[in-house]
């Protein structure tokens, strides 16, 4: 059914610990006719910081929707939060449970930066407090009165990463959290993700630079676009072949980064 | 600027609550010139027996339409809706003058052809709505040609209005508030309306970060936005039945305040509660008085404000 799917060893725990954060069984996607993801089991338990790489148009965002239990064009299987079927969780405790931060802000209004952050705020533990926190930590700070819509891209996209967490949830799900970053951006939104995922929490995020992910991830899921899919340990999965196998080009590694060549 | 905490919209040393003082003192300021200028001077009976059932219709009708343009805002996502412009206020007077010809009650026909036009609409522009890139200017074209159908309806409608109901009925079409009666529904319905708009400040809050991340944040999208929509047909259709279609005070007032740096919904729907009564009340004043004795219809001097104040909106590129 699915060759590339290897049973790894990622989420082989006990079946009496705590459910899962994020589950999929069997889930299918297909966008214009073209099979994207085909018979997707994976899990991510708590603590873990999962990475999703694939070409451009293959699935990564489709993928984010689904997991987030927005609308997609054709879908079958299941996802589950903490156990349960997303389609059973009332709309605000699903808020407190998954937040995911979209590729483009969809906002026509402006509002500012504060403000922003303010209606993202979904649980009580995250007050002005955290949403201060957070714009300190991901260096936004200085935007708090600014218009979201007259930020930079790189601004307006931190902006969007402190808007999900503000939501407090335990899983984030992150599309391209660092595209528009320049590199001590980069860094600094990765230190950021790396110490996000403690606990309780875990996040799944798009991303493309290998050695990127390599300091960032625990886990990565490949998608190769054919349907195709396999997920693993970072160590596992960032490897030339797999890599080739997702890209469609040749990699080498050198001293921990990764070049296409 | 509106940021400040965020549980306390409106704490004592809010610039708001300023704000909205100050344009509360204007709007009355305006109420008693309108009451008090005008052919006939300043004559008591006059004043209560003719003129303030006018300056009341005209508070209200601006007040409604500014709240429509408020929430047909938001509703489409598009800083450029607005009833007249969208086509809300040619289906109510379809609506009106079906009612008319059939002898049922005016405001029915009017809010159940504003309804239609918008169901039409927000039917139509789903794809638009649904997309995640700027559906600006296909919905505001959408808008456009609903607009001239029911338009081209409504003037193949009069056709059929008795001669002698003819200029009446014309007037009517444009906006005139001089057959207006006292009634304070409209000023209850834009009380309602705004209050409504209040309660759900934060949700419609939310709707403007997007469809999706409002439903993310675990509102209920769909029916907050048949809310929006049922709210402002029927203060469309409030309006329409009272003074025929007038446009643009919905667009100017919500874009109005936007721009001038308010960016809550509940202080837009105060704000605009207020201004929308003063900008109608003045335009009426204007319409009684420039040509004095006769009337202008209040609809062509909004218009004539209104227009240049979108192309200007247009102009300076506001998205």
């Amino acid at each position: 059914m699915n060759p590339a799917a290897q049973g790894s060893a990622v989420g082989a725990r006990s079946a009496s610990g705590p459910a899962p954060l994020l589950q999929t069984q069997a889930l299918t996607l297909r966008a214009a006719g073209r099979l994207l993801v085909d018979a997707l089991d994976w899990r991510v338990h708590a603590g873990e910081r999962w990475c999703v790489i694939g070409r451009n148009g293959a699935g990564k965002s489709l993928v984010l929707r689904a997991l987030a239990g927005l609308g997609v064009p054709e879908r079958a299987g299941e996802v589950l939060w903490q156990g349960r079927p997303q389609q059973h969780w009332p709309a605000i405790a699903a808020a407190a449970t998954r937040a995911l931060m979209p590729q483009q802000a969809q906002d026509r209004f402006a509002l500012t930066v504060e403000r922003t952050l303010a209606l993202s705020q979904v649980v009580v533990s995250c007050d002005s407090r955290t949403a201060g926190e957070l714009m300190s930590a991901l260096d936004i700070g200085a935007l708090a009165a600014r218009r979201a819509d007259q930020l930079s891209g790189g601004e307006r996209q931190r902006v969007a990463l402190a808007q999900c967490a503000m939501q407090g949830a335990a899983l984030m799900l992150l599309d391209e959290p660092v595209s528009f970053q320049d590199p001590a951006h980069q860094q600094l939104v990765g230190r950021w993700l790396a110490e996000a995922a403690t606990g309780e929490r875990a996040w799944v995020a798009s991303a493309h630079d290998p050695s990127w992910i390599g300091r960032v991830a625990t886990h990565v899921l490949a998608l190769f676009g054919d349907g195709r899919w396999q997920a693993g340990p970072v160590d596992e999965i960032l490897s030339a072949q797999v890599l080739e196998r997702t890209y469609g080009c040749a990699w080498r590694s050198v001293e921990g980064a990764w070049i296409p060549a | 600027m509106a940021a400040r905490g965020n549980n306390r919209p409106m704490s004592r040393h809010d610039p708001a609550l300023a704000r909205i003082a100050l344009l509360a003192s204007a709007t009355a300021l305006v109420a008693a010139l309108a009451l008090g200028l005008g052919s006939g001077g300043w004559d008591w009976s006059l004043i209560v027996s003719l003129r303030a059932p006018r300056v009341a219709a005209a508070a209200g009708v601006g007040s409604l339409l500014a709240l429509a343009g408020l929430a047909l805002q938001v509703l489409l996502r598009n800083p450029l809706a607005d009833p007249y412009v969208l086509g809300h206020s040619t289906g109510a007077s379809v609506g009106a003058l079906t009612a008319l010809l059939l002898g049922a009650q005016l405001w029915i026909g009017a809010a159940a052809g504003a309804l239609v036009a918008g169901l039409a609409l927000l039917w139509l522009a789903r794809p638009a709505l649904a997309a995640a890139d700027d559906a600006s200017p296909r919905l505001i074209l959408l808008g456009a040609m609903l607009a001239a159908v029911f338009g081209a309806i409504a003037t193949l409608m009069l056709a059929l209005v008795p001669d002698q109901r003819l200029r009446g009925a014309i007037f009517w079409m444009v906006g005139d508030l001089s057959g207006a009666d006292a009634s304070l529904w409209n000023l209850a319905g834009a009380g309602l309306f705004a209050a409504w708009l209040w309660s759900r400040g934060r949700s419609v809050d939310r709707l403007m970060l997007g469809a999706d991340a409002a439903w993310l944040l675990g509102e209920p999208v769909r029916r907050l936005r048949l809310e929006l929509l049922v709210f402002a047909s029927l203060a469309v259709g409030l309006a329409v039945a009272t003074c025929g279609s007038i446009g643009f005070v919905g667009l100017v007032v919500a874009q109005g305040w936007r721009l001038a740096g308010v960016l809550r919904t509940r202080e837009l729907a105060v704000l605009s509660l207020l201004s929308g009564a003063s900008l109608l009340m003045a335009a009426d004043l204007l319409a009684r008085i420039v040509v004095a004795p006769l009337e202008l219809p209040v609809g062509a001097v909004m218009a004539l404000i209104g227009a240049p104040c979108f192309i200007w909106f247009l102009a300076r590129g506001v998205k």
